[in-house]
């Protein structure tokens, strides 16, 4: 997610790299968010986050997720039910990923946000 | 100078600053330079060990350390050094948020001190999800121990109704039990030995338009099979899911279990390309079983379930495991991955589920036959030309064994092996009526006699089963 300031406006879809179910795991390469990290630059923008689906099941953060994060960014877990979008939630993780407090999310105008498709 | 990107969270430590210009030869000394510089940036980039955190990447450029010199890889004054971290996740499941319970912690205790299990093992077996084809004899053991060993979601898959003949072996379903699905029986003990494990059940038969629906949800399957078809269909779901097929078969005496399809090992296929011809391989409910024989083969499936999930031990991929109950050994047979396989292989070619019942030339089960075949005769037929006194002869070509427990009066025992040799015993010119058990051997005489030039042979359908059920119901079942 890129953003300024806490606030994202654009979600720049990655693939998922894990080699295995990509319904209940996920992997970023890091060249993938080393090149979103270089487009936010060019934008004048920030990575502020990162998002991952939980499908038909809570958006929780889970201890998989906790062990393989970092302190840096939001982390958002979305659920998704029977293919469409249930609830959200953002965590931060501390620096020993340890523990992941959870932070407020709130839901812009949804026309004025922007997708893009990469 | 060489140039350091400080991701955005950082800046924050970095006196706002979205880059850094300084000086070093390595990647080390640029990396440490910076965090004399920062010292609260240390703390995000490096573990109190002294080491770089272990979700951070560095790239020189466009190329990850790793792949150079690590951090000593050198920097010269036109690269750019950027710091990523690797960023993974999921949902294993709800339940991995959860812990033991204190009553769970008790009831586990055996298992929790085991260094090698432990409260991290036994989190393992409590997120993970198993799938047994089949609550029969093999599926019986593997259920109550699965269930007792505290595996989190154990699936089920089985049609059947508990018969009288499988409580010799079948431990899972208690007398009371027969005639009821062996779902709700075997559900019901399951629940009753731990009702921590979440059960699911699936009532039909395995088949090639289920299976992958069935089999994608679970982490391991277990093949408590009892027919070729099956245990293709099994194998090929397994490879085509990526997912460990934890097999067994038994036999009178002998037994068999591995793992196929796990990590790169063989799979059904690559022992057994090509199912055996139908009939040649006679099931336990033709060859019967010991009934003890299930229960030992179906715990090295369950021990080697266990293994995999909680990763200890050597599973026993790439090796067959071969036991004889009556010498009481065991013995194992080297398993290599076949690159030729059609489906495992190199190149595949079976991509897809295919028709088991066509590749192993079996009719599909579970279909009552439409009325007579051709050469058959009903039992009902047969009485009436018993009492009708007609001359004919009745040949029994079951097994010396099974004539003792029940045979039809009048009846002349030739064992199915022993026709070729006997044909004189028998006249052409007569009528002959051939039985077995259920039909089915009798099925290859009548086929047999018809060839060494017999023209009036029939087939008993159903055989003596069938002779208990509509004629007379003193001649037991078995």
């Amino acid at each position: 997610m890129l953003g300024v300031s806490g606030v994202a406006s654009i979600a720049v879809p990655l693939e998922n790299s894990y080699h295995g179910s990509q319904t209940d795991r996920y992997e970023i390469r890091p060249e993938d968010l080393l090149a979103v990290d270089r487009q936010a630059r060019r934008e004048g923008l920030e990575l502020i986050g990162i998002y991952h689906s939980h499908p038909d099941c809570d958006a929780y953060f889970s201890v998989t997720d906790l062990k393989n994060s970092c302190a840096w960014y939001s982390f958002v877990v979305v659920s998704i039910r029977e293919g469409r979008f249930d609830h959200a939630k953002s965590f931060r993780p501390n620096a020993d990923q340890t523990v992941a407090e959870p932070e407020d999310l709130a839901y812009p105008d949804l026309e004025e946000s922007a997708c893009q498709r990469s | 100078m060489p140039k350091i990107l400080i991701p955005t969270p950082l800046r924050q430590y970095a006196g706002n600053q979205s880059e850094v210009e300084l000086s070093g030869g390595t990647v080390g000394e640029l990396l440490d330079a910076l965090s004399r510089q920062h010292a609260e940036l240390r703390r995000h980039l490096y573990s109190d060990q002294g080491k770089l955190r272990s979700f951070v990447n560095v790239y020189v450029n466009d190329e990850d350390i790793r792949h150079l010199a690590k951090e000593a890889t050198p920097v010269s004054a036109q690269d750019t050094i950027s710091i990523v971290p690797s960023i993974a996740g999921g949902a294993t499941a709800p339940a991995e948020t959860a812990t033991l319970s204190k009553e769970e912690i008790l009831r586990y205790s055996r298992h929790l001190i085991i260094p090698e299990i432990g409260m991290e093992g036994q989190l393992k077996l409590k997120q993970a999800k198993v799938l047994l084809i089949g609550a029969g004899g093999l599926g019986s053991p593997l259920a109550l121990y699965l269930a007792a060993a505290g595996v989190g979601r154990i699936g089920l898959v089985d049609f059947d109704v508990v018969d009288f003949t499988n409580l010799q072996r079948q431990v899972i379903h208690a007398t009371a039990d027969v005639g009821r699905k062996k779902l709700d029986s075997a559900i019901e003990s399951m629940s009753a030995i731990n009702p921590h494990v979440t059960l699911d059940r699936f009532d039909t038969a395995l088949t090639s338009e289920n299976a992958l629906e069935i089999l994608k949800d679970y982490d391991i399957v277990v093949d408590g099979t009892d027919n070729f078809p099956t245990r293709y269909l099994v194998n090929d779901a397994c490879v085509l899911l990526g997912k460990p097929n934890v097999y067994g078969s038994i036999f009178r005496f002998e037994g068999q279990a591995t793992v196929f399809a796990y990590r790169g090992g063989p799979c059904y296929r690559c022992l057994y390309p090509e199912p055996p011809p139908p009939g040649l391989v006679p099931s336990c409910a033709e060859g019967g079983v010991l009934g003890i024989l299930p229960g030992l083969i179906g715990l090295v499936q369950a021990t080697e379930a266990v293994k995999l999930i909680t990763g200890i031990g050597e599973p026993l991929v790439g090796r067959l495991l071969l036991y004889d109950a009556l010498a009481m050994r065991f013995r194992e047979l080297k398993l290599r991955r076949d690159p030729e396989c059609p489906v495992c292989g190199d190149h595949p070619t079976v991509r897809e589920l295919i028709d088991y019942h066509q590749f192993c030339g079996v009719p599909r089960g579970g279909q009552a036959p439409a009325g007579l075949k051709e050469g058959e005769m009903d039992v009902t037929e047969l009485k009436v030309k018993i009492d009708r006194g007609d001359r004919f002869i009745l040949v029994d070509v079951r097994e010396p064994h099974e004539f003792q427990i029940c045979s039809i009066p009048g009846s002349v025992l030739i064992p199915l092996g022993e026709l070729s040799k006997r044909t004189g015993e028998l006249n052409p010119a007569s009528e002959i009526v051939v039985h077995c058990k259920s039909g089915g051997r009798s099925a290859r005489a009548v086929e047999f006699l018809k060839k060494s030039g017999f023209e009036n042979v029939s087939n008993l359908a159903g055989g003596i089963l069938a002779w208990s059920d509509k004629v007379d119901p003193r001649v037991p079942k078995y």
